[in-house]
């Protein structure tokens, strides 16, 4: 479950659009693909790599958001504005402590941007299913990445029968399935070299029409890769008022790829340390404290860098701290270390697409 | 003494005595340079409008992408897909007219575009409706209206575009391009791609990237391409002008001649003195030199602040003929560049110096004691009219020699050469024609005007050579009046003889301007009235042939063949238009064969939406209407490359016997397109032809000005140097009115030999430019013809206004108080 794009007011509720209710039976390779039938989407890559000593984070992210006021119209122009596509590319330099990132933003058009069954691309940009891996492509003149990622485990379906809900009401939900441990490899291409690189990925795609009310703010999302082959999904949603809101879930996978879904009373998630951002002003606890009883669990968060928040250069997208981090956990009285991604939206005031 | 203050004495302190001359003199000069800066300025302001301002909004770009008939839109995904860090950006470009009838330019482009960049400012992005620029007229959150095509499309104003250069006074329309794309009917297709490559990419290297990904039949230029083919349509058209305004250049350089000439004479008895003091022969020689530099560069100071202000007045000029010859182009503004001043003045130096070698060397060879003798003699006589013969036969034959070389880069260089030579041959004959004139005219003189006509004859034969100066300048002048006269006439009577035979249609119908297309289905109805027998729907298409902008159009060969009459100077008509229908073949216009080199037989090959197709060319025909040339298709063998039926314009052949015009003009109700009837037509083609040529008569009228400046001034130096002989006429009884009437004479006889030497000089020039400079330049070929009437009222026009020249020197004339003159030595 990630980025908060505030898409949409509470009162454009629905247009036609379809909502993500419990019951919705997955099937893949199908759900990997568009929904169209959904307002928002979005497919999120993050992965923790490295070349020998070197050390990257990455993330390459692409919404797609319909834009209601083109919606039921047939015919026209290919241009009309009926699928906006956003896409976020990050690479965090950690041995170089540099962060790079770039955006863009397309309208589906003739080819320029969109979703296939098996593609997805954002110009040349792209993540691409083709042999039972995934195959992504994103390049500036500063950086680039170029990445095989292979799934080691089947995907998990987030939250109860096949909803994650995030707020009160019917709906207030979405269709969220991970694919948490991707053995990576390829390189990355930094100050004009590349580098071949190697480590683990993390995909998130998650689908909805309408799921947050209109007092939820933002959210803080933690994604964790441990080293004895387990992963820890867990996110909670903020109120406008700061506080942490009753809605929140986790999804715990076990070594097998078993997904054990977590409540909101069944993990505890503390802000640590801030950092201050020079760009945006924003204050984000980079630092965390997270437990899970129930899996005899505790684990300290640090960022692998503490610059990592990617600035908006328009009103259409929000400004947001995703990063590289690294969890020192003690599981069952014993240590277990983990890399992951963090990330933390809402802080920088909110955001609103196409109004 | 320093020398400074000989120069002084010597050279600047007689200028001042005579400040009239003097003036008259600089005013030529400064004529002279302004005309010659004022056409190049204006020629640059002109053809700088072609970067026009929807060129500048489309924003920097390394390459673009176009296409006859639109590139398909899916161009620009495959583009944005490659593996390459480009930047893509799709524009449509189109027109409408704003509900007073004026012209707007539709630009469509992606409002999400640079959304994402760096330097986008916070508000940027998507945009509900219409962005304009102030000369809209309409204020943000108002509508703005405009008619495309049968339709009025209104779209709100999302916001007023700050004025820059490139949208001040332009009335301009940005919308995003799905808006633009569906209100202009341009669905599935853009009209431009622009291309950024990236850093560190080399323009080749991108090219070669580029071609490999895109569809056959797309143009992949150089951004800004178009712009660079405008500027070299009109070079030679440019080059014309320019070496037109030259003209009042040379003319001026016969009066700093002549000026210089009067100087030596008067000063031969300073120069004695110099030369016996010690001064050598370089200095004399540097002194008289010296007086021509202050004459050129007073003159060409105030000739670059007047050239400025005579730029503003013949941009429009320049303009209009840009417009009616070439394309639509709205005049940039004018900018005084330090390299056009820098030419135009160093000309008027040039020239000046070159025209007072002859007199300085004259006087740096005067013998002291030779000079120091008494008296002010009139400057003895010492041209051998024989010889000058001889030269000016010699360069006429060059002249007729270099008049049959090719053109050199398109432009007729050698013929340009050949006009000078002329110029020249026909300057060296002068003498002995005003000697031979003179002579021959005494007896006539005597005749009509009594004893004053022959003293006016005798003084004008015993100064033979100042004479002959006056007269080639003038002749100069007369001839440039007389051969662009007779050029622009025989043109002009060529072009009605062809659009009688072109325009065989009763009733054409086109949108107003002749910019923008029509929908067929107004043809198909008019068509369809029982009072028309045929229409011929036509439709051209801009297109860019091997670097070049050109011309593709259509129309329907069954029609021509029957009704029309275009004729053929190259393949035969009627099998021509008879093949058309059944093949990929075209005929080319004149302009178009010359221009590049093809004939009946050969093969073109033309991008036609998305795939090259080769089209053999049947024939060539005359055409005077587009310079850029033009190539013609069937219309029903176009529609199978291009299918987009929308109509440039329609001929419409009526019945025997019978006027469609009311029924046509029912039809038309409400839409936007202009019924001209074949007259009417016919009438505005030779209005826009005379606005064509209205800066040639412009510069015509300034080379006669100087050269009639010119005479007044020599007049003046004559009546002032025979001040004695004047008043010794007087004391011998003369009336005032009888020495008026000799300086009159004088004036007389002057016109008369310019304007017979300005004749036969104006039909060999004239001979040059239809035959070679225009040909060589444009392509065209012209009828020769005599524009009896121009020619007799333009000569008649100099000749009055050679003797209203002598007005006021001889009012100075017959004031000179007989005793005081007398008695001055």
């Amino acid at each position: 479950m990630r980025l908060l794009l505030c898409l949409v007011s509470a009162a454009a509720l629905g247009a036609d659009f379809r909502l993500a209710l419990p019951g919705y039976r997955f099937e893949f390779p199908r759900d990997h693909g568009p929904h169209e039938e959904f307002r928002t989407e979005w497919w999120y890559f993050t992965g923790n790599v490295s070349a020998g000593e070197r050390e990257f984070g990455y993330e390459l992210t692409f919404f797609r958001q319909a834009v209601d006021e083109e919606q039921g119209r047939e015919g026209g122009s290919a241009w009309r504005l009926r699928q906006i596509y956003l896409t976020h590319f990050a690479v965090s330099r950690i041995s170089g402590g540099r962060f790079h990132h770039a955006s863009r933003l397309n309208r589906a058009g003739p080819g320029i941007a969109g979703a296939l069954p098996g593609r997805v691309w954002n110009g040349n940009w792209s993540a691409v299913w083709k042999d039972g891996a995934i195959h992504l492509v994103a390049s500036t003149e500063e950086f680039g990445v170029k990445l095989t990622l292979i799934p080691d485990k089947p995907p998990v379906i987030h939250g109860v029968n096949g909803v994650s809900q995030k707020a009160e009401g019917a709906g207030r939900a979405s269709h969220y399935v991970s694919l948490t441990r991707l053995r990576t490899t390829g390189e990355i291409t930094v100050e004009g070299k590349p580098v071949a690189v190697s480590g683990l990925s993390w995909m998130d795609h998650e689908f909805f029409t309408n799921q947050l009310t209109e007092d939820q703010t933002g959210w803080d999302w933690l994604s964790l890769q441990f080293e004895d082959s387990t992963e820890l999904m867990l996110v909670r949603i903020r109120r406008r008022d700061g506080a942490a809101d009753g809605f929140a879930s986790g999804t715990m996978v076990d070594v097998r790829g078993a997904g054990r879904h977590l409540t909101a009373a069944a993990f505890t998630m503390t802000p640590g340390a801030t950092w201050k951002s020079p760009a945006s002003g924003a204050e984000y606890s980079v630092e965390w404290r997270i437990e899970v009883p129930g899996e005899s669990m505790a684990c300290s968060i640090k960022p692998a860098l503490r610059e990592q928040e990617l600035v908006s250069r328009n009103r259409f997208s929000p400004t947001y701290w995703e990063g590289a981090v690294r969890a020192e956990c003690r599981r069952d009285g014993r240590p277990v270390r983990g890399r992951g991604y963090l990330e933390m939206t809402g802080y920088a005031g909110a955001v609103q697409l196409s109004r | 003494m320093g020398w400074g203050l000989i120069l002084w004495r010597v050279l600047l302190r007689p200028l001042r005595r005579e400040p009239a001359r003097a003036g008259l003199t600089v005013l030529a000069v400064a004529l002279g340079v302004a005309v010659t800066l004022a056409i190049d300025l204006a020629g640059e302001a002109a053809a700088g409008s072609f970067r026009s301002s929807v060129e500048t909004l489309a924003g920097e770009a390394d390459f673009e992408i176009t296409a006859i008939g639109g590139v398909p839109e899916e161009t620009v995904g495959a583009l944005a897909r490659l593996p390459l860090d480009l930047r893509v950006r799709a524009r449509i470009e189109a027109a409408g007219f704003a509900p007073d009838g004026g012209f707007v330019n539709i630009l469509g482009a992606d409002f999400l575009e640079g959304a994402d960049e760096a330097a986008a400012p916070a508000e940027g992005g998507m945009r509900r409706g219409a962005l304009v620029s102030a000369a809209m007229g309409v204020a943000a959150a108002g509508e703005v209206r405009v008619r495309v095509g049968e339709r009025t499309l209104a779209w709100p104003v999302a916001g007023v575009l700050p004025a820059t250069a490139a949208t001040r006074g332009v009335r301009l329309v940005l919308l995003d391009i799905a808006d633009a794309q569906e209100s202009v009917g341009r669905l599935g297709f853009v009209d431009r791609i622009l291309i950024r490559g990236p850093r560190g990419m080399s323009p080749e290297q991108l090219e070669e990237a580029l071609r490999g990904s895109l569809p056959d039949g797309v143009l992949l230029q150089p951004a800004g391409a178009s712009t660079e083919e405008n500027r070299k349509m009109l070079r030679a058209f440019r080059w014309n002008l320019r070496i037109l305004s030259y003209i009042a250049l040379i003319v001026g350089g016969f009066l700093i001649y002549n000026t210089i000439s009067v100087s030596v004479v008067r000063r031969r008895a300073d120069i004695g003195i110099l030369r016996a003091l010690g001064a050598g022969r370089a200095f004399v020689l540097g002194v008289f030199l010296a007086e021509a530099l202050a004459i050129a560069l007073v003159g060409s100071a105030a000739g670059v602040g007047l050239g400025r202000l005579l730029a503003e007045g013949s941009v429009a000029m320049i303009a209009g003929t840009v417009n009616a010859l070439y394309v639509g182009s709205r005049p940039g503004a004018i900018v005084l560049t330090g390299p056009a001043v820098w030419l135009a003045a160093s000309g008027g130096v040039v020239v000046a110096l070159v025209a007072a070698w002859a007199p300085a060397r004259e006087a740096a060879g005067v013998a002291p004691a030779d000079a120091m003798g008494r008296g002010r003699k009139e400057y003895r006589e010492r041209l051998r009219a024989g010889r000058l013969f001889g030269w000016s036969a010699a360069l006429a034959a060059a002249a007729f020699a270099l008049a049959r070389l090719g053109p050199v880069d398109g432009k007729p260089f050698f013929g340009y050469g050949a006009a000078l030579l002329a110029v020249a041959a026909g300057a060296l004959a002068a003498p002995g024609l005003t000697r031979w004139g003179v002579r021959a005219a005494q007896a006539a003189a005597v005749q009509l005007a009594g004893i004053e006509g022959l003293l006016a004859l005798r003084s004008l034969g015993a100064t033979t050579r100042r004479t002959s100066v006056l007269v080639a300048a003038l002749a100069t002048a007369v001839a440039m009046m007389a051969s662009v006269g007779i050029m622009v006439g025989s043109f002009r009577e060529t072009m009605i003889v062809w659009l009688g035979d072109q325009l065989k249609a009763d009733y054409f119908l086109a949108r107003p301007g002749r910019s923008g297309t029509f929908d067929a289905a107004l043809a198909d109805r008019i068509a369809g009235l029982p009072e028309v027998a045929a229409v011929d729907r036509f439709r051209m298409y801009p297109i860019s042939f091997r670097g070049l902008p050109s011309v593709l159009a259509s129309g329907e060969s069954r029609v021509v063949l029957t009704s029309g009459m275009t004729r053929f100077l190259d393949g035969d008509r009627e099998d021509a238009l008879d093949a058309l229908p059944s093949c990929d073949c075209v005929i080319a216009s004149e302009p178009f064969a010359t221009k590049h080199g093809v004939r009946a037989g050969q093969t073109v090959e033309l991008p036609l939406a998305g795939r090259m197709v080769r089209l053999r060319v049947l024939g060539v025909f005359y055409d005077y209407g587009n310079e850029r040339g033009m190539l013609v298709m069937d219309r029903g063998r176009m529609l199978r490359h291009l299918p987009d039926t929308a109509l440039t314009s329609l001929a419409i052949y009526a019945k025997p016997g019978s006027d469609p015009r009311a029924a046509i003009e029912r039809l038309l109700a409400g839409a936007e397109v202009l019924l001209a009837s074949n007259a009417e037509l016919r009438r505005g083609a030779v209005t826009v032809f005379d606005r064509t040529f209205a800066i040639t008569y412009a510069l015509e009228l300034v080379a006669i000005l100087v050269a009639v400046m010119g005479v007044a001034g020599a007049l003046l130096a004559l009546v002032i140097d025979r001040r004695r002989e004047l008043g010794l006429l007087r004391f011998l009884g003369a009336s005032r009115g009888q020495v008026r009437k000799v300086i009159l004479c004088e004036a007389g006889m002057i016109g008369l030999l310019a304007n017979g030497a300005g004749l036969v000089l104006g039909v060999a020039l004239a001979l040059l430019l239809v035959f070679v400079i225009n040909k060589q330049s444009f392509g065209w070929t012209i009828q020769f013809h005599w524009p009896v009437a121009a020619l007799v009222s333009g000569l008649t026009v100099v000749y009055a206004a050679t003797v209203a020249a002598a007005i006021y020197p001889g009012r100075v004339a017959a004031r000179l108080n007989p005793i005081e003159v007398m008695h001055e030595e």
